[in-house]
């Protein structure tokens, strides 16, 4: 356990430079292209007399160095600073934001695991029969299926042609998501409300994102427990297991299956990064008011502190969800040292 | 999106020709579905390839042609997929928008292996402080979100083709770095390659006898999934309208247009754009796994 | 957001003793940017203090009748520099407070103090406000301006209340307000707000004119035009407006259960160049420019036939408006266009190139079909180039400074209804750096001198009309196109009465 903590805590220590490389990148980069906060607010038509002004308020004349030197020590006291371009801090519209995306990504999780698990699992037990072959080439093609174009197909089919599902949007125009919102995940927020019509509300908004996202990322977890469970089911304890007698479904299901999904959760935190950039892609398709389109929007208004502000967030999330897998690791296997 | 399968692949043992000529010659019987699965890539590959060098024997309208039919014609007649809002032939625009997606995909996963090949090499090879910066810059960017990072990229540099090349390149040279630099210590602690260091043999000529050439049998399965993986890239930034400036037919623009036309019935508009961004990385996707079960025994076993 | 519902609750309560209050729901795509006079200037935040807030001046709903609101009388003096306005008595903000002469001081100081965006739009003009007593003001102008009382009908004239806003910063959300909800003299008050959700208004029982006839108009923020097509397909919405795709228009207008309500938009859409030292410094190939481009069936493919072709920087249905000269050079001539460039020294083997720009976010999707439609215009001559080149609005402002765009394409909209701010911004030699235009001659800003001197709308017009007649000629920019606006309800809603000035006044609207 103490290996466990010290293992843990050089694993947070090593975000702090990953997190400087990116965001020395982007903090650079965003400065030297062309247009600035300053007159991408000033309207179109104002004269610019302000300008020289306004940047010396905002710290915007000073070389970039300074500025920079500046931002890291603001950072380090765990400040991420004031927006440029509107009057609000830069957490206000990312707390605001990160939850619609965190909710997404993992209902999109749920089903890309629904259905992935059984149906790798299923193939590796029917291995080289028609169905597995299926199978890997369903993988195949839902890995290729562009996330946003699946997403169209679907409010095509289940959202215009059928009308049986919305397509954009958490909530619908009836539900008022100020009456219930507390931590800005609406499926918990409805059910603390105890809101069945709030609740099945947003629950029917998530169905064609969360499926979107979910069958497009099914394909990896299909073909990583099927490699996992070949090589299980190759391995002594199943051998021994069919030896004792154990009836077929049950080594297959219960011991070969158990056993690979640790290697499919240790993909899973290498696969986050994946899952993260699809969430995003799914919510411009929906309209799905998450961290994708605020990035847009505010890199657009450049927006300095808060686009960097967004990838500091995006990088401790990578960093501490690998982190979790890591712990979850540890304590169901026995067999991980650090 | 980030690569997912190479991460996966084994090490191959090299003698890619060799083992190409050996495979084609029993392959069938031998590989059984690999053999198919890489069939019907190469397949797709290759048609891909030669509508984009040769585009005018595919169609006989100008992609960029206003006035190829009426506007938002349904597919049928002269219009196998019909025509979009402006009047123009969409099959046009799919055949001479190939050599968009192909083109930055291409030279987008050769930007990143130029790259990150040497970089790997160099890394595993020399070892010490430079590996050690080097793999921790790597890991940081595989880390994040890939295409988070090319969005803002992209966002940030403006359309072009040059800039949007480069952000799909950045997000991928890690990759090759990991995989190649993984490789080069694994041969570097090989019994014959320590061997011949013990008996003088010249860093260089370790370097270019022995680990270069079976480092690159796996950068050329890597380099076609990675293509795959740079067609959806590349469409997913045109989709969010990153991309490329009007007047190149571009796929994921084209998708992104025609997604106003949802409610009012113009499916044509988002099915085939969409069709043909799948299958061109299906293509690259298929030959590249029949490749690495083919070329590695190991794999086979199973 | 307790407390709100909680006062919200209270305030309904009595209502619903006697019946339902009546409700109208109301679908936009459109974006609040921050509810302060003193740094908003779009569409819909003006909008916002159209119905919550008014001017000293207003208009008649529906028409371009400048009618005085908040004040009584306005009066100028001989010269036209100096404007005196007594305010009605006993004008109140919807909480009670009062409204006096000091605090339409306070306010319109306050806006130029705080240098947001709209601070010019007072400080060009204006030299200084006094309070000469309790009812009155004197606005003392730096120049004459026969245009001066539409100045006063634009936000940020309008009064702010000073117990509620700070002095001395901006406000991006009500919540940052004393009190935590905004206060106005509005025909409605705001109840309650979530950005990018929802706005709720409710009548204001001490507005001094026309009272609603709706008790309650909510808005709905929709993400997407697509979005917003299926909630009025759905019944979800009352009333539709701002915006749908051409496409989806195309479809409402066929559909028998809701009404359709067209406008003319106030917004035209133009191209404009480098004057001053790109290629088309040479007013020949702006001509050539002018001669080629086809207004008709530019909109015919990109906006499915939607909004009307232009042939003046003045919109339709303006007063001074004289379509005659760009009429006469003709649509997609392309002959007129060749001599031009083979006089020049062009010739098919070596054509005219230049980059076409246009901005991927500013002017919504079909921007980049309007500019393909325009290179195909301008390819129409064998002479002719064209490279597409976009960048998104941050970057085209930038390049439109540096003069790094020789010809690009731009829209406008007023910020008051006058032709002068359809010509004089684009053309006049101190104006036209700001739009990147930088056309400067001296016999155009002569007439601007002339018009804007003058407060006789028969002086104006003749002067417009010789303005006009220059424009053809040397071409600062080319008109193409005017929007139209298209409002869809439910059939059970009426009252939709928004003008050329597209001011839209939520006190007209009625539900049966």
């Amino acid at each position: 356990m103490k290996n466990l903590m010290r293992y843990l805590s050089m694993r947070l220590l090593l975000t702090i430079p990953m997190l400087l490389i990116l965001l020395t990148v982007v903090f650079i980069v965003m400065r030297v292209i062309p247009g600035d906060p300053v007159s991408a607010m000033l309207g179109d038509h104002a004269p610019v007399k302000f300008v020289a002004e306004k940047k010396h308020e905002l710290g915007l004349d000073k070389p970039i160095w300074e500025q920079y030197i500046d931002y890291l020590a603001q950072l380090s006291r765990f400040d991420l600073g004031r927006s440029m371009i509107l009057q609000e801090a830069v957490t206000a519209p990312i707390l605001e934001k990160l939850p619609a995306t965190i909710e997404l990504t993992l209902t999109g999780l749920l089903v890309a695991l629904g259905i992935g698990i059984p149906l790798g699992a299923w193939a590796a037990k029917n291995r080289r029969s028609v169905g597995d072959f299926t199978a890997r080439l369903y993988g195949n093609i839902v890995y290729c299926i562009p996330v946003f174009w699946m997403g169209l197909i679907l409010q095509m089919i289940f959202g215009v042609a059928f009308d049986w599902l919305p397509i954009a949007g958490r909530v619908g125009s009836r539900v008022m998501s100020s009456d219930f919102e507390q931590t800005g995940f609406y499926l918990v927020d409805t059910l603390l409300k105890a809101d069945l019509k709030a609740f099945t509300d947003v629950a029917i908004h998530l169905i064609l994102p969360a499926l979107t996202l979910g069958i497009t990322l099914s394909g990896i977890f299909l073909r990583l427990t099927r490699a996992n469970m070949l090589d299980n089911l190759k391995s002594d304890f199943v051998l021994a297991a069919r030896a004792r007698g154990l009836p077929e479904g049950k080594v297959v299901y219960g011991h070969a299956l158990g056993n690979a999904f640790v290697p499919v959760l240790t993909m899973l935190g290498l696969q986050f990064a994946v899952l993260l950039s699809g969430a995003i892609l799914t919510e411009t398709t929906f309209s799905w008011p998450g961290m994708g389109r605020l990035l847009l929007e505010r890199i657009y208004l450049r927006d300095y502190p808060t686009v960097q502000g967004i990838i500091v967030i995006f990088a401790l999330f990578v960093s501490v969800i690998s982190l979790l897998v890591d712990i979850i690791h540890a304590l169901i296997d026995p067999r991980v040292k650090y | 999106m980030k690569n997912t399968r190479v991460s996966q692949l084994p090490p191959s043992p090299g003698g890619l020709l060799n083992r190409a000529l050996h495979a084609f010659s029993t392959a069938g019987k031998t590989y059984g579905a690999e053999w198919y699965i890489l069939l019907v890539g190469l397949f797709i590959v290759v048609f891909m390839i030669f509508m984009t060098a040769f585009p005018w024997l595919f169609t006989s309208f100008n992609p960029s042609d206003q006035d190829a039919g009426p506007q938002l014609a349904a597919p049928g007649g002269i219009h196998l997929m019909g025509t979009d809002n402006l009047g123009r032939d969409i099959w046009a625009r799919m055949v001479w928008g190939a050599q968009t997606i192909l083109g930055v995909a291409f030279a987008a996963a050769l930007i990143s292996s130029l790259i990150g090949i040497p970089l790997g090499l160099l890394s595993g090879f020399v070892g010490g402080p430079l590996d050690r910066v080097l793999s921790l810059t790597m890991d940081s960017v595989y880390s994040f979100p890939g295409l988070i990072l090319a969005i803002a990229f992209a966002a940030m540099m403006g359309p072009g083709v040059v800039n949007i090349t480069l952000a799909v390149a950045v997000i991928y040279i890690p990759t090759y770095y990991r995989l190649v630099r993984g490789q080069t210590i694994s041969i570097r602690e090989e019994l014959y390659v320590e061997a011949a260091q013990v008996l003088g043999a010249k860093r260089w000529t370790i370097l270019g006898r022995y680990i270069f050439p079976n480092v690159i049998a796996t950068t050329v399965v890597v380099f076609s999934v990675n293509i795959a993986d740079a067609i959806m890239t590349e469409a997913a930034l045109s989709y969010i309208g990153l991309g490329l400036p009007a007047g190149m037919p571009d796929w994921g623009m084209d998708l992104s247009m025609g997604k106003k036309f949802l409610p009012s019935g113009s499916w044509w508009l988002i099915t085939f754009p969409g069709m043909m961004i799948m299958t061109l990385a299906l293509g690259f996707t298929l030959l590249g796994e029949g490749l690495a079960e083919i070329l590695n025994p190991k794999l086979l076993e199973r | 957001m307790k407390k709100i519902a909680a006062i919200l609750l209270a305030a309904l309560l009595p209502l619903a003793a006697f019946a339902a209050p009546s409700t109208l729901v109301y679908g936009t795509t459109e974006k609040l940017t921050d509810l302060d006079t003193g740094s908003s200037w779009d569409f819909h935040t003006w909008e916002f203090f159209q119905n919550i807030s008014e001017g000293l001046m207003t208009y008649t709903p529906g028409t371009t009748n400048l009618v005085p609101g908040l004040a009584e009388k306005l009066t100028a003096n001989a010269k036209g520099d100096e404007y005196t306005v007594v305010l009605r008595k006993g004008l109140k903000f919807s909480n009670g407070d009062v409204l006096d002469a000091n605090v339409m001081k306070w306010s319109i100081d306050r806006v130029v103090a705080l240098k947001g965006d709209p601070e010019s739009l007072i400080s060009s003009y204006v030299d200084s406000v006094t309070v000469k007593d309790a009812q009155t003001l004197v606005f003392k102008l730096k120049l004459p301006a026969g245009y001066f009382p539409a100045l006063l009908a634009t936000p940020p004239y309008f009064p702010t209340n000073p117990k509620v806003y700070p002095a001395d910063k901006l406000v991006h959300d009500p919540t940052e307000l004393t009190g935590g909800a905004y206060v106005g003299v509005g025909a409605y008050k705001l109840v309650s707000y979530k950005r990018d959700q929802e706005a709720v208004f409710e009548k204001n029982p001490n507005f001094h004119g026309e009272a609603g006839k709706v008790d309650r108009v909510t808005i709905r923020y929709y993400a997407d035009s697509t979005t917003l097509r299926l909630a009025l397909d759905k019944g979800e919405i009352d009333l539709a407006y701002k915006s749908l795709n051409p496409a989806d228009i195309v479809d409402e207008q066929k559909n028998a259960k809701v009404n359709t309500i067209k406008l003319d938009g106030a917004q035209i859409r133009y191209l404009a160049f480098e004057n001053s030292q790109s290629v088309f410094k040479d007013k020949n190939l702006r001509l050539a420019l002018a001669y080629l481009v086809n207004r008709q069936e530019l909109l015919q493919k990109v906006y499915l036939g939607q909004n009307k072709p232009l042939y003046s920087m003045i919109p339709n249905g303006m007063w001074g408006q004289d379509t005659g000269p760009y009429k006469a050079l003709g649509d997609a001539q392309v002959g007129k266009a060749d001599a031009l460039l083979k006089a020049a020294g062009f010739t098919a083997a070596k054509p005219f190139a230049f980059d076409l720009w246009y901005t991927t976010s500013h002017y919504g999707d079909a921007e980049v079909n309007q500019a393909e439609v325009l290179k195909a215009q301008l390819e129409k001559s064998t002479l002719i180039k064209v490279t597409l080149k976009s960048a998104e609005w941050a970057t085209y402002k930038t390049q439109w400074k540096n003069k790094q765009m020789a010809v690009y394409l731009l829209g406008w909209y007023p910020d008051y209804i006058d032709p002068d701010d359809y010509t004089a911004v684009f053309a006049r030699t101190e104006d036209s750096v700001g739009m990147g235009i930088n056309y400067s001659s001296k016999e155009m800003d002569a007439l601007f001198a002339k018009e804007g001197a003058s407060s006789d709308i028969a002086v104006r017009t003749a002067a417009f009309k010789q303005i006009q007649a220059l424009w053809a000629k040397e071409n600062p920019t080319i008109p193409l196109w005017q929007g139209d606006l298209y409002v869809f309800t439910q059939k059970n809603v009426g009252g939709v009465k928004i003008g050329p000035t597209l001011i839209f006044n939520y006190n007209q609207l009625t539900i049966k």
